[in-house]
């Protein structure tokens, strides 16, 4: 663990963060205003991790100067070192970062059985903001050869191995340390560097497997079992270490790094993980559950707090721009094109997407390719969801409990915890939620994604502030929570959606706010005004048979916010169905963009 | 019996051609080939003797047979009891007074006989009468008293012919989620992960009992996961040739998992036939060894609350199965997951994902919602027929809607689960009807 001075939350007054990612540096000035943490400014420089240049921290002064330029406060020094701790005109209280650069933190994870303790390794180490190259279990259904030569193809930072409960199998883990041991992994970064293992196993096994790698080539470091008990997950030692090995062995490795380490008042982390962090923090402080999506060009990540469970999932062939074509190909065309309101030619859609994946800066030039590449994105994060929920669950080989009363409600393990009627927040981010050109193609974009049930509210993350945050939330939780609320996230609006037994055409919910009321049928849409900053309480009738959070047919009287969008009333009903004929899906599709004004001449000429 | 006597007392006066006079036979005879049978039975109508009207001047009548051989010289039907011609001729039956039709259902298919009918006292009887046509009984292709079972048998059948051909063709055919079964890999599981042992327990009945082979057929999923997981499977059993069905299920699971090297004959072991023996020598075993998880596939009696009451309280994940619905409700309570009659016996299908087993399965389920369908109709109609009914003891003319709740009630018991098919068939109990009926001409 990097040793960091102790502050006074109270005494945080100026914090700056910067997110290192691949391609850009942002930094964020945050200052206490009025009583209360703002993020004031913001700057961004190309990083340069890269050579020429070689050094991390080049990137990070220029972003900051040109905060510090626009805000008027000197906040590099003339050492070229970032000044702390802050004085009434220059400086800051306390530097803090994450980094995504250099393709993050890729990890490999190992365990007995694929559905149970590997299934538990992928969640310590998705948690803990890496991405998993792979899993190796001894179920899952590849010859040791198999998996010895794919250990060797892989070249992950660090390998995370568990493996029965405590006092569990000995053999198995051993086995398990017994592939990777001879396979001989190779770092991605330093010749002279040892491929960390983490063993959070069983705890009767560990001075087997610490036998196994003693012959060196290989950094061991044994935690507590993240699975003591089947019954029971315990992630946080295995994260933890993760995130130590992460600084001390991968950072260590990456130009520039060292010296950045020695200027953050608090350990870096990786990006996700910090996102992640962000997002449990406001869900534990505000009691709510939340998803957060962030669509990028080869991946999406999706995070999710239920229950304060949290958990997070990389779709890594899901993305915008180099993995636009297996979003077309996982999804199909036909389903990609019943979301667009007219008919297009498939070989020059073919084209489009071809283009879009070698030339992944380009952006839609005609309302007809926003619309198609909007469409996209829709099945790209539907896709990325249902692969979230199947990775969300509760967990598996727990012995139940049961009563007669369960004769025919019996329930697996495993099922998956992600109950989009229990959801509150729905946050976005990703170039194409964050930078549509209306924020009601973003709010349109996220229902019909994510097909939110009952009171939903819509929130995107426009200058992806979540991973300045997230870090933040370790040493200022309060700072984090302030700055998420007001200026992290633009509130789109709120989604009032029925799911049940919707019938096109009838009924399916009268509502009233402010004075406003009317019915919703079946099948419709329709938006409501309500500005960003407002509150109303809302009365909704559902009809019977159809829920919007209460119950079915039960009454629903809730507060909602105001947004950018308003409240957006959904009577499509859940699942979402589309008619299966090509001019009837045309007209509903036109229907619902027509209800939620998603386009207008005006924003299509902007768009262009 | 006394009417036996008494036929067999007639037969021999018949033969030796002694006829009272003072008893007066039958009038008018009649015999017809029975509708809807294998081809052996004749319906035999007559007149009642003058003397069935005043009570006690007969006992009943008794029935001949003759089989007509060609060459007898039968070119015309006689009209009275030859005994040189019909000599060694026995009364097949006989009825009581009134009664004025027999069945002899023991003709053969496609054999002309002639039937002849005569009244008889405790020692008399009167001269024989013959039908007034020789009859062939003839088999019939269809029932058509049972023609509603033909169609719901064929019904069911085309369904699942068409579910069978829809599964191989790559059709999908939802089978809904069987948690039980959806729960051995993680059962399973959990033993590899905390290195302990799988028990699974075929039930305490012979191979021939049907629960006991659904069993089996788990068991070899069971085996197989097992095989995968690299997992200690235990199999103890309470009948022998129950422990070499197993054992051959088993080694076939292993060999199908590539992993042969890993099977043990020696843990899939007899323990005693007796009940309570074997029960405690699994419960010993489960003590001592504290299997991980717990598979009872078969037919249980008492021991099935003591097997599950004792694997709960080692911590295993127990999954039962069992048509004994008197044990369902302990292992239901006990257990983690159970399977519920039908659903055991599914679990070939579910298991296999096989196209013609799903496709089989699915148009059994046809079956009984065709079954389900006609039961709740059939109780529907008999409670609105009883609740729309007079009062009793009222004199009140039953309404118009109780008439036709009864006829449909009946409809169903007599028509579509009793014989008469389509149509209620006019009751052919008596010659005059039977004459209308056939319009005067025999069935021959």
């Amino acid at each position: 663990m990097t040793d960091t001075p102790t502050l006074d939350p109270d005494k945080i007054k100026v914090i700056l963060a910067t997110d290192c990612g691949s391609t850009t540096t942002k930094a964020i000035l945050i200052q206490y205003v009025d009583g209360g943490y703002r993020q004031t400014h913001r700057g961004e420089a190309p990083t340069t991790v890269e050579k020429p240049f070689a050094d991390v921290t080049m990137g990070v002064v220029n972003s900051v100067t040109e905060i510090g330029e626009l805000a008027g406060r000197k906040l590099v020094g003339d050492d070229g070192r970032i000044i702390t701790p802050a004085t009434d005109t220059e400086g800051c209280d306390i530097y803090i970062s994450t980094s995504s650069a250099g393709g993050g933190l890729q990890m490999m994870v190992a365990g007995v059985i694929a559905e149970m303790t590997a299934a538990s390794a992928k969640r310590a180490a998705l948690g803990a903001g890496s991405i998993v190259m792979d899993v190796i279990a001894a179920n899952d259904g590849r010859r040791p050869h198999e998996q010895i030569q794919r250990i060797r193809d892989l070249r992950p930072d660090m390998i995370l191995l568990s493996g029965g409960t405590d006092g569990g199998t000995t053999d198995k883990v051993v086995q398990l340390a017994e592939l990777i041991a001879p396979a001989k992994p190779q770092p991605r970064f330093g010749s002279d560097y040892e491929m960390p293992i983490i063993y959070a196993g069983n705890n009767q096994a560990q001075g087997s497997v610490s036998e196994v790698f003693s012959e060196g080539g290989f950094d061991l470091q044994i935690v507590d079992n993240l699975r003591p008990v089947l019954e029971r997950e315990n992630l946080g030692p295995a994260r933890d270490k993760i995130h130590d090995i992460f600084l001390e062995h991968v950072m260590a490795q990456a130009p520039g790094y060292d010296k950045l380490m020695g200027w953050t008042g608090a350990p870096i982390m990786p990006t996700p993980g910090a996102v992640g962090d962000i997002l449990q923090t406001v869900a534990r402080i505000q009691g709510i559950n939340v998803v957060g999506v962030d669509i990028g060009g080869a991946t999406t990540d999706v995070f999710s707090v239920f229950d304060e469970t949290f958990n997070r999932t990389v779709s890594a062939n899901l993305g915008m721009s180099y993995s636009i074509s297996n979003v077309c190909a996982e999804a199909t065309m036909p389903n990609v094109l019943r979301w667009v309101p007219f008919d297009m030619d498939e070989r020059e859609l073919r084209n489009h997407v071809k283009n879009k994946m070698i030339r992944p800066t380009t952006i839609p030039q005609t309302r007809e390719a926003l619309m198609f590449e909007q469409a996209v994105a829709r099945e790209a994060l539907r896709l990325a969801y249902k692969q979230h929920k199947e990775f969300a669950t509760t967990l598996k080989g727990v012995q139940q409990q049961r009563t007669v009363g369960d004769t025919f409600t019996q329930e697996t393990g495993g099922e998956t915890i992600v109950n989009n009627m229990k959801l509150d927040l729905l946050v976005a981010s990703g170039g194409v939620l964050s930078h549509a050109p209306r924020m009601h193609q973003t709010a349109m974009l996220l229902i019909d994604a994510f097909e939110p049930e009952g009171i939903t509210m819509l929130a995107k993350d426009s200058i992806f502030m979540m991973p300045h945050l997230g870090v933040l939330a370790s040493v200022h939780p309060k700072a984090a929570e302030e700055v998420f609320d007001r200026d992290c996230l633009i509130y789109l609006g709120t989604c009032v959606a029925a799911a049940g037994n919707v019938k096109a055409g009838k009924t399916a919910f009268s509502w009233s706010f402010n004075g406003h009321s009317g019915e919703i049928k079946g099948g419709e849409m329709d938006l409501i005004d309500l500005p960003l900053g407002e509150t109303a309480t809302i009365t909704i009738n559902p009809v019977r048979g159809v829920d919007l959070g209460a119950g079915p047919g039960k009454k629903v009287e809730r507060e909602i916010k105001g947004g950018t969008v308003g409240v957006i009333l959904d009577g499509r009903g859940r699942p979402l169905a589309l008619p299966e004929e090509r001019t009837a899906c045309q007209a509903t599709i036109q229907g619902w963009i027509d209800s939620c004004d998603m386009y207008v001449e005006e924003e299509a000429t902007a768009a262009v | 019996m006394r009417i036996q006597a008494a036929a067999l007392l007639a037969c021999v006066l018949s033969v030796t051609g002694y006829a009272p006079a003072d008893i007066a036979p039958p009038g008018k005879v009649k015999a017809l080939n029975a509708p809807d049978d294998k081809g052996n039975q004749v319906e035999v109508y007559w007149t009642p003797s003058p003397n069935d009207a005043v009570p006690g001047a007969i006992q009943g009548y008794v029935i001949y047979r003759h089989k007509v051989e060609t060459g007898e010289g039968l070119e015309s039907i006689p009209t009275e009891w030859d005994p040189d011609l019909f000599a060694g001729s026995e009364p097949i039956g006989d009825v009581p007074y009134g009664v004025t039709e027999f069945v002899d259902e023991n003709g053969e298919p496609d054999t002309t006989y002639l039937y002849g009918v005569a009244a008889v006292t405790e020692n008399e009887q009167s001269s024989v009468t013959l039908a007034s046509d020789l009859v062939t009984p003839r088999m019939e292709w269809i029932n058509k008293g049972k023609i509603w079972f033909l169609i719901i048998m064929l019904t069911i059948s085309g369904v699942l012919i068409w579910f069978v051909r829809h599964a191989k063709k790559g059709g999908e055919v939802k089978v809904r989620k069987i948690a039980g079964l959806e729960a051995v890999s993680e059962a399973v599981g959990r033993a590899t992960e905390m290195g302990r042992e799988v028990l699974f327990v075929p039930g305490i009945l012979d191979i021939n009992d049907i629960q006991t082979v659904a069993g089996i057929t788990v068991l070899s999923n069971v085996a197989r996961t097992s095989a995968e997981y690299d997992a200690q499977l235990e199999v103890p059993t309470a009948r022998s040739l129950v422990m070499t069905t197993a054992r051959e299920t088993v080694q076939a699971a292993y060999l199908g998992a590539g992993r042969p090297d890993a099977y043990d004959e020696n843990r899939i072991y007899y323990l005693t036939d007796e009940q309570f023996g074997y029960t405690a020598g699994v419960q010993g075993k489960m003590v001592r060894d504290k299997p991980a998880a717990c598979f009872y596939m078969g037919a249980f009696y008492a021991e099935s609350l003591i097997l599950a009451e004792t694997g709960n309280s080692i911590g295993a994940i127990q999954v039962a199965g069992t048509a004994m619905p008197s044990q369902l409700p302990f292992f239901v309570a006990a257990c983690d997951y159970t399977l519920i009659g039908e659903e055991f016996f599914a679990a070939s299908a579910y298991l296999s994902g096989d196209p013609e087993q799903l496709g089989s399965l699915k148009g059994q389920d046809v079956g009984k919602v065709i079954a389900t369908f006609l039961l709740v109709i059939g109780c529907l109609l008999a409670t609105l027929a009883g609740v729309s009914g007079p009062e009793k003891g009222s004199d009140a003319e039953p309404g118009a809607f109780h008439t036709s709740m009864q006829d449909a009630t009946d409809y169903i018991k007599q028509n579509i689960l009793g014989k008469e098919g389509f149509m209620v068939e006019a009751d052919r109990g008596s010659f005059e009807e039977t004459e209308a009926n056939t319009g005067g001409g025999g069935d021959q």
